[in-house]
C-alpha cells in the first residue's frame, strides 16, 4: 500500500505576488514593495524587472528610485496578503478536502505563503501526481499567484522541495537575496579561530556555488515549477541546510560544526545533538529526517471569501470606487469559480475618512459569478445610500453558494441553462431592484391581498394536462395600493360609487364576503367585506369595506 | 493502398447541424440510419423524444393554445412560438384572463414562463386559480417601461423560456418627459419604436412566444399577431346574485400566419377556486377553517 502523499503549494514572495494580483498591469514593470509610504521606507521585495535594473531589497525607497527612475513603489498591504493567502487555500481546496495553511514564518522565509494538501487518493481526479501538480499550478496562476508545487511523502519534505524550487526561480530574487544575505552573515559569524580565514572563505564560496548549481533546475526542464519526490531521505540528503530555516543561533552552531547539508544533520545522533544544541534542535532534526506530522485536518465547512484593499488616496466619487469594486469582485469570482461556487449575498464594508465605517449587505437573487451584474448591484446600493465620507478602504465578502446544476431530460422541456438563468435573474434584480424578481407564491395567510415572492428555481417537471380544456378562466387584476372609493350604501349594499377606476350606478352586486384575521396584532389585523360590483360605466371590480378603518376601496378589477 | 474511410453523411447523423450546402439548397431531413440503436430508440419513443438543448424546429412552430377552442382554431392552434404577439383591449375586456390562460398552458406543459409587468397588477392567487403553476413563472416587477423592455430582452437572451408575457396595461402615463407632437398623436407608448424589431428578432432566435399585453396597440407592424378584446358583459345568476363569469368577443385584427379580421365569441367563467374575496389559502386541505380548499 502506498503511503500518504502531501502536496505543497508555495508562493515565495507573497507581498509582491499580492500586489501584482491586485494590479496585474504592473506585472511587466519595475515594482518594489516598501514597508511604508515615506522616502526612508525599506524595500521588502522587488520584481524581476526591478532587480534587473539594480534595485535591491533592504534599501530605502530613495536609494531604489536612484537605481531605477521608473520604479513603481507600492506599500505592503496586510489585507492584500491576507486575501492572497486565502486564495491559495482556495486553490488547495479545489483539489482536496484536507488542506492546511502553514503559519507565517518569522525567519529567512518570512515572505513565503505555504499551503499543504493531502494528495493521497487524488488519482481518480488527476491522472498522475504530475497532473495534480500541473493543475494546482495552473489554478493558482489563474488567480494571480504563480506558485511552485512539490509533492512528497511528508509535509517537511514537500515544503523543502518547494523552497528549493522557489530558490531556483529567477522571479524570486528577493527571497534569494535575503537567503544569501543571511548565509553570508552566518558564514561571517562562523569563522573559527586558529584557521586561515581566506582559505575558509574560499572553501565556503566553492561549496555555496556547488549547492546553488545543484539547486538551480536545468533550463531544459519542461516544468520548472513542479517537483515530485519519491525517495524523501535520498532527496533531502544533498540539499543545503538553510532550506530548513534554522534559527540564527542554530544556524551559527551548525555552521561551526561544518554541517552544510541536510543529510549530514539527519545522520547525527539525536541525543548528542540535543545535549549540545538544546531543545530547539529537535524540530530541526525532525525536519531534516522528514518526520511525518499529524494528518492534515478536514477542510473547514465555511465557504466565505473576502477580498480587501487599502486605498492610497481617499475616494470621493462612485465612479473610481466602481473600478476598485470591479477588481475585488473579479478576484472574488475567480476564487469561487476555482471551487465551483457562485457569489451569494455581498457584504460590503467601507472604511471612511475620519474613522467612520459603512457596512451594508447587498442581496443577490441567484448565485452567479458575473462581475458586471454584481457590480451593478453594488453600485445601485451605493447610489441609493451613499457613504457619508470619502472612502479609504474597501472590503468585500461573500458566502460561496453552489451553482445550480440541471440534468437534461429527454421527455421534458429543457428550459434555460441554470448558470445562464442565475445570471439573468441577478441582472433583472439589478435592473428592477431588490425583491422585485422571483417566483410568485401563495402566502400562508387568509388576508385576501397577501402574496409572496420566492426564489426562482424551476425544477424539471413532467407536463400535465390542463384542468379545463376548451375553456378559459376569469382572472383578476390587482390594484396596489387599493384605490379609494366614495360609495353610497342603501341597506348595507353599495348602490353607486365614485373612484379613479369605476364610476356610476351599481348595476349588479354580489356579496358581501367577510374575511377577518390577525386579531392578535394591532398592526396586521384585518376585517374586510368584499363585493363583486358591476357599475354602469362597464367596470366589473372587487370593492371592499375595511371595517376597521371604515374605508371603501377597490382592490382589483376583473379583466 | 489503404482506403481512407469516408465520414457518414451529415444528414444521417443526429448531431449534425442542419446547414445548407451550395450543392443542395434544401437540407435533408434528420433521420437515423435504419437498424441502428438510434433509429430503434426513435421508433420506440416516437413523438415523446425531445432534444436536450436548443430549440427544436417543430417545438418552435408549436403554438401555445389559449384554451378557447374557437380562437385556437382560428389562430392555427394558439399563439405562435418564436413570434411577437399583442393582446389589447379596455379594462374588464379579458386581456388578463387571456394572458393567464397562456401562462397556465405553458407552465402545464412543463415549460418555464416569465411575466414582466409595469403596473404591479399580477394577482398570484388568480393565476393559480386559472391553472398556472406559479413555481415555473418568473415574475419581474419592473419599476418603469424602459426597465420592463430591457428585462424582456434579457429573458429572451436567456434562451429557454417558452413564453414571455409583457404586461404594459395600466401603465401610468409618463410625466417626466414631454412627448413630442408626433409621439403624442400616437400615444406615449410609441416613443421606443426601435425596440420592437429587436425584441421580435430575439424572440424568433430563442423560439419564445413573446406576448405583449396593453391598453392599446403599441407594437405596430412588428406584431405577427394582434388580438383585441371587446367590452365584456358580466353574468350574475341566482338569488342572492352570484358572479358567474364574463361574456364577450375577441377580435383578431392582425395575423400574419392565418386568417384575420375575425370575431370570436368568448366566455370567461369565474374559476371555482376564485370565490370572492379570493380563496387562495395555502393551507393543506382540511386544515383551513374556512373550508376554502
Amino acid at each position: 500500500m502506498a503511503g500518504s502523499r502531501i502536496a505543497c503549494l508555495l508562493v515565495p514572495d507573497l507581498p509582491l505576488a499580492a500586489a501584482l494580483r491586485a494590479q496585474p498591469e504592473l506585472a511587466e514593470q519595475a515594482v518594489a514593495i516598501a514597508t511604508g509610504p515615506g522616502p526612508r521606507a525599506e524595500i521588502l521585495s522587488v520584481s524581476p524587472e526591478a532587480a534587473r535594473r539594480g534595485v535591491r531589497p533592504f534599501t530605502t525607497t530613495v536609494q531604489a528610485r536612484a537605481a531605477c527612475a521608473e520604479l513603481r513603489v507600492r506599500v505592503a498591504s496586510p489585507s492584500l496578503e491576507r486575501a492572497a493567502r486565502a486564495a491559495l487555500l482556495d486553490v488547495a481546496l479545489s483539489a482536496s478536502p484536507r488542506v492546511e495553511a502553514a503559519p507565517p514564518s518569522a525567519g529567512l522565509y518570512a515572505a513565503e505563503a505555504v499551503v499543504f494538501l493531502d494528495a493521497t487518493g487524488t488519482g481518480s481526479l488527476f491522472r498522475s501526481e504530475a497532473g495534480l501538480a500541473a493543475a494546482l499550478e495552473a489554478r493558482a496562476t489563474r488567480l494571480g499567484l504563480p506558485p511552485v508545487v512539490a509533492i512528497a511523502g511528508s509535509r517537511p519534505t514537500a515544503h523543502i522541495a518547494a523552497r528549493k524550487l522557489a530558490r531556483g526561480k529567477p522571479a524570486r530574487d528577493s527571497v534569494r537575496a535575503r537567503s544569501d544575505g543571511a548565509r553570508q552573515a552566518g558564514r561571517r559569524s562562523g569563522v573559527q579561530k586558529g584557521r586561515n580565514p581566506a582559505r575558509q572563505a574560499t572553501q565556503a564560496r566553492k561549496e555555496d556555488k556547488q549547492l546553488r548549481d545543484e539547486d538551480t533546475p536545468p533550463a531544459s526542464d519542461p516544468r520548472p515549477n513542479v517537483e515530485i519526490v519519491h525517495q524523501d531521505a535520498a532527496y533531502l540528503a544533498p540539499l543545503p541546510i538553510d532550506l530548513l530555516d534554522p534559527a540564527p543561533p542554530l544556524a551559527e552552531a551548525l555552521t561551526r560544526f561544518g554541517i552544510r547539508r541536510i543529510g549530514e544533520l539527519a545522520r547525527l545522533p539525536r541525543s548528542a545533538l540535543l545535549t549540545r544544541l538544546g531543545a530547539g534542535a529537535r524540530e530541526l532534526l525532525d525536519l531534516a529526517r522528514g518526520a511525518s506530522r499529524p494528518p492534515l485536518p478536514a477542510a473547514p465547512a465555511s465557504t466565505r471569501c473576502e477580498e480587501a484593499l487599502d486605498l492610497e488616496h481617499p475616494l470621493e466619487h462612485l465612479e473610481p470606487l466602481a473600478f476598485v469594486l470591479r477588481g475585488l469582485l473579479s478576484r472574488l469570482g475567480e476564487r469561487l469559480a476555482c471551487r465551483g461556487l457562485g457569489c451569494g449575498d455581498l457584504d460590503l464594508r467601507l472604511a471612511l475618512d475620519g474613522g467612520g465605517r459603512d457596512a451594508r449587505r447587498v442581496g443577490v437573487a441567484a448565485p452567479t459569478g458575473d462581475v458586471r451584474v454584481l457590480l451593478r448591484l453594488l453600485c445601485l446600493s451605493l447610489e441609493a445610500r451613499p457613504p457619508g465620507a470619502a472612502i479609504e478602504g474597501v472590503a468585500l465578502a461573500t458566502e460561496g453558494r453552489p451553482l445550480r446544476a440541471d440534468q437534461l431530460d429527454l421527455f421534458r422541456p429543457a428550459g434555460p441553462a441554470p448558470a445562464l438563468l442565475a445570471r439573468t435573474v441577478a441582472e433583472l434584480e439589478a435592473l428592477c431592484g431588490p425583491g422585485r424578481v422571483g417566483a410568485p407564491a401563495l402566502a400562508d395567510s387568509h388576508r385576501p391581498d397577501a402574496w409572496a415572492v420566492a426564489a426562482f428555481a424551476p425544477a424539471s417537471v413532467a407536463p400535465v394536462e390542463p384542468r379545463r380544456p376548451g375553456a378559459g378562466e376569469l382572472s383578476l387584476r390587482a390594484l396596489r395600493p387599493p384605490v379609494a372609493a366614495e360609495v353610497r350604501v342603501v341597506a348595507g349594499r353599495p348602490v353607486s360609487l365614485r373612484s379613479a377606476v369605476a364610476n356610476g350606478r351599481v348595476t349588479a352586486v354580489s356579496g358581501p364576503w367577510r374575511s377577518t384575521g390577525a386579531w392578535w396584532s394591532a398592526e396586521e389585523r384585518f376585517a374586510l367585506d368584499h363585493f363583486d360590483v358591476w357599475t354602469s360605466d362597464g367596470t366589473l371590480c372587487r370593492l371592499r369595506l375595511d371595517r376597521i378603518g371604515g374605508r371603501w376601496e377597490i382592490d382589483a378589477v376583473y379583466d | 493502398m489503404v482506403p481512407i474511410p469516408r465520414r457518414p453523411a451529415a444528414a444521417a447523423r443526429l448531431d449534425a447541424p442542419a446547414c445548407r450546402t451550395p450543392e443542395s439548397r434544401t437540407p435533408e431531413p434528420r433521420t437515423a440510419e435504419p437498424g441502428t440503436p438510434v433509429e430503434e430508440l426513435l421508433r420506440d419513443l416516437g413523438g415523446q423524444l425531445r432534444r436536450g438543448g436548443g430549440v427544436e424546429p417543430e417545438a418552435a412552430a408549436r403554438p401555445w393554445p389559449t384554451g378557447l377552442r374557437e380562437l385556437d382554431r382560428l389562430l392555427g392552434g394558439g399563439f405562435p412560438r418564436g413570434r411577437l404577439s399583442e393582446i389589447t383591449g379596455p379594462v374588464c375586456g379579458g386581456r388578463t384572463s387571456l394572458g393567464h390562460a397562456l401562462l397556465a398552458r405553458a407552465t402545464a406543459a412543463g415549460e418555464v414562463a416569465a411575466l414582466v409587468e409595469v403596473a404591479d397588477a399580477f394577482d398570484p392567487g388568480s393565476a393559480h386559480a386559472a391553472g398556472t403553476r406559479l413555481e415555473r413563472v418568473l415574475w419581474v416587477r419592473a419599476p418603469e417601461r424602459r426597465a420592463a423592455l430591457r428585462s424582456v430582452e434579457h429573458l429572451l437572451l436567456a434562451n429557454g423560456f417558452g413564453l414571455v408575457l409583457l404586461d404594459l396595461a395600466g401603465e401610468a402615463p409618463a410625466r417626466t418627459a414631454r412627448p413630442r407632437p408626433r409621439d403624442a398623436r400616437r400615444g406615449h407608448l410609441e416613443r421606443t419604436p426601435a425596440v420592437w424589431p429587436r425584441l421580435r428578432k430575439a424572440a424568433r432566435a430563442a423560439g419564445t412566444a413573446l406576448v405583449v399585453l396593453g391598453d392599446r396597440r403599441c407594437v405596430g407592424a412588428c406584431a405577427d399577431l394582434a388580438v383585441e378584446t371587446g367590452t365584456l358583459r358580466p353574468r350574475f345568476t341566482g338569488t342572492p346574485p352570484l358572479l358567474e363569469g364574463l361574456e364577450g368577443e375577441v377580435h383578431i385584427v392582425r395575423n400574419r400566419l392565418g386568417p384575420q379580421l375575425s370575431r370570436v365569441p368568448v366566455r370567461w367563467p369565474k374559476p371555482s377556486g376564485l370565490r370572492s374575496p379570493s380563496a387562495r389559502c395555502a393551507r393543506p386541505a382540511g386544515a383551513c377553517m374556512r373550508r376554502c380548499s
